[in-house]
């Protein structure tokens, strides 16, 4: 077990709110820190709070009067064991693609793969579609339809070059650059899928050129675990360097929780077999 | 500092002022029409009628002069009252570019919080919850804030992951009733809006309202704040700016940003800052100094009916004489109309959005 690994996991524990995590030390719980850490920690205290939380329409996330944001829904799919919550989570991701509007040439994209939104309602953006892409192909592999969707919403929204940023490739005639964590969750959630093969050599590339510039926590550990999954050995530079970053202030905890889960075995429940 | 009209800076500026008429003049599409006049979406108690706003514009030629002995004396001459009060800045981070000007210059946010503190500060901090990027201390150590803020000693807030607070919206541009806004925010006595003086291709300028959305957390917004968008893009300005209410406004207009803003415009170097106690004629003094005409500025337009005063012959004008301050920011063909002395044109665009500051 690495050092990475070991240290990030004990600051992690320690973080608790109760028996689930919050963005911040000793904040409510939330579903998206909760669902990173019970993978990491393989934790069942974790995982109960998190099935108690799921919602009537079998999401997961936070209601803020008429906003509701489900996007930590293929996450906390991912972090459950098979039950009746996984079951509905998965089911309410099927129901809930985004929102499309025509195409505009101002800012081009093909309404016919809509991907998933941050809150319902909403446009599709590239890491919530990641995280659906990925609890799709490991919990319900039948479900084409919604793998070749989200598939082809991150090949609409390729950056020129390779990688992605939140997800959009050009605004007003000018291609807008990737940036190295959104590039990182669209690579986690493509990795080993043979129709992504060439997003993911463009991912790479952009993710080899941006985290070396590109420092903080959430950008690293996402690297290390997109590393990882693919099996390149460009893991070992970033996890050196998160190393660097722990001896520091803690990170908040969502990026401490993925720095425990791409650094530790917890990395397994993401991973997809080619 | 000589006290100069609205009205003579208008004229100056090749405006043709005449009265209340002027809210509607260059607006084209964007001016409410007549019966729209009659809706009001939003409660009379919880604002007070606008005032007679001071707004101070102060030259600065670059980030390397005194910036605290400026905003120490901007903000005292506006009328800012900070002794014994706590302090937020929000400055404009939303997303970090090494190749543009897309932020806050931090020299000027490292400046503001030493003359915060020289002007009775109980306490000052300095949040953002970055529209584009989750990952936020990124952008702060990249963008050379971080930095800035360890040698005033200042503390810097992540608003995208702070507890939050619901707050029930006094105004009903959109239809969202209500904001969770992060405590910081609403605990703080004083938020000082410090936005960037950029033109926005979706609004027309992005100024110490449009700023306000980095008050609100992308983890229940989402990274683009997309939900801001669907609910409308300048409505939501005008109903997220009256629940923030920063009572304080600072635009870095030192370097400016023009054209496809507010991510992939162009510097430019306007060398002025605008301080003011009302954001609606804050803004519209900034978007004068842009060369932008601030009523076919649809979320300046409308906020001006409520939430502060967009009136320019009730806007107390004092500083540096505006007109020799202009500088003419280039705009997107679709704000063409905006410009001084243009046609009116529709400043509306609704779709998809993808910037929040």
């Amino acid at each position: 077990m690495s050092s990475l690994f070991e240290r990030s996991a004990e600051t992690l524990d320690r973080a608790r709110s109760g028996d689930a995590f919050a963005p911040t030390p000793g904040a409510e719980p939330e579903p998206e820190p909760t669902a990173l850490a019970a993978i990491a920690l393989d934790d069942d205290a974790a995982r109960r709070w998190l099935a108690s939380a799921q919602l009537p329409d079998g999401s997961f996330g936070l209601t803020a009067g008429p906003v509701e944001n489900d996007a930590a829904t293929g996450l906390a799919a991912l972090a459950l064991p098979p039950s009746d919550e996984r079951e509905r989570a998965l089911d309410h991701l099927v129901a809930t693609p985004a929102r499309t509007l025509p195409s505009d040439p101002v800012v081009p994209h093909d309404p016919n793969v809509p991907g998933w939104g941050w809150a319902l309602g909403t446009a599709g953006w590239v890491e919530p579609t990641a995280r659906a892409l990925l609890a799709f192909r490991r919990l319900r592999p039948g479900a084409t339809t919604q793998i070749d969707g989200a598939v082809g919403f991150l090949a609409d929204r390729e950056c020129v070059g390779g990688g992605w940023n939140f997800g959009n490739r050009s605004i007003y005639y000018v291609d807008l650059p990737p940036f190295g964590q959104t590039t990182a969750a669209g690579l986690i959630g493509l990795h080993a899928l043979a129709s992504g093969y060439g997003l993911v050599l463009g991912g790479v590339d952009a993710l080899r050129r941006l985290w070396p510039v590109e420092r903080g926590p959430l950008t690293l550990a996402m690297s290390l675990a997109a590393f990882r999954l693919l099996g390149l050995a460009d893991a070992e530079e970033v996890e050196n360097a998160l190393e660097r970053t722990l001896d520091g202030a803690p990170p908040d905890v969502i990026s401490l929780a993925w720095i425990a889960l791409a650094s530790g075995p917890g990395l397994s429940e993401l991973a997809v077999p080619s | 500092m000589t006290p100069m009209d609205r009205r003579t800076f208008l004229r100056r500026a090749g405006i043709v002022a005449a009265g209340s008429a002027v809210v509607g003049l260059g607006a084209g599409a964007a001016i409410p029409s007549l019966l729209d006049r009659f809706h009001r979406p939003w409660d009379d108690d919880a604002f007070a009628p606008p005032g007679r706003p001071k707004v101070l514009v102060a030259r600065a030629a670059s980030y390397g002069v005194d910036l605290e002995s400026i905003v120490e004396e901007g903000l005292a001459e506006v009328g800012g009252s900070l002794a014994g009060r706590s302090v937020l800045l929000k400055p404009n981070f939303v997303e970090y570019d090494p190749e543009t000007v897309i932020n806050t210059d931090p020299r000027l946010v490292a400046a503001t919080v030493l003359a915060v503190r020289r002007l009775g500060a109980s306490s000052v901090l300095v949040a953002e919850g970055p529209g584009h990027r989750r990952d936020t201390p990124f952008v702060v150590s990249a963008s050379g804030l971080g930095e800035r803020l360890g040698e005033v000693g200042a503390r810097f807030v992540d608003l995208n992951l702070a507890p939050v607070t619901r707050v029930r919206l006094h105004s009903r541009f959109t239809e969202l009733g209500e904001l969770w806004l992060p405590a910081p925010v609403v605990d703080a006595d004083v938020v000082i809006s410090m936005p960037k003086m950029k033109t926005h291709h979706w609004a027309g300028a992005t100024l110490s309202m449009k700023n306000c959305f980095g008050c609100v957390p992308g983890r229940i917004y989402g990274w683009p704040k997309n939900v801001l968008h669907w609910a409308g893009l300048q409505e939501a300005i005008v109903d997220v700016a009256s629940a923030v209410r920063p009572e304080l406004q600072i635009v870095d207009g030192i370097v400016g940003m023009e054209g496809n803003g507010p991510i992939d415009g162009t510097p430019v170097q306007a060398g002025v800052l605008v301080f003011g106690t009302d954001p609606v004629a804050t803004d519209s003094t900034a978007a004068l100094l842009m060369g932008l005409n601030p009523a076919g500025i649809w979320h300046v337009n409308e906020a001006g009916r409520f939430l502060g005063q967009a009136d320019p012959e009730r806007i107390v004008q004092i500083g540096e004489d505006p007109e020799r301050s202009m500088t003419s920011f280039d705009v997107l063909p679709v704000f063409e109309g905006l410009t001084i002395g243009s046609n009116p044109s529709d400043a509306a665009h609704a779709g998809l959005g993808d910037a929040n500051a």
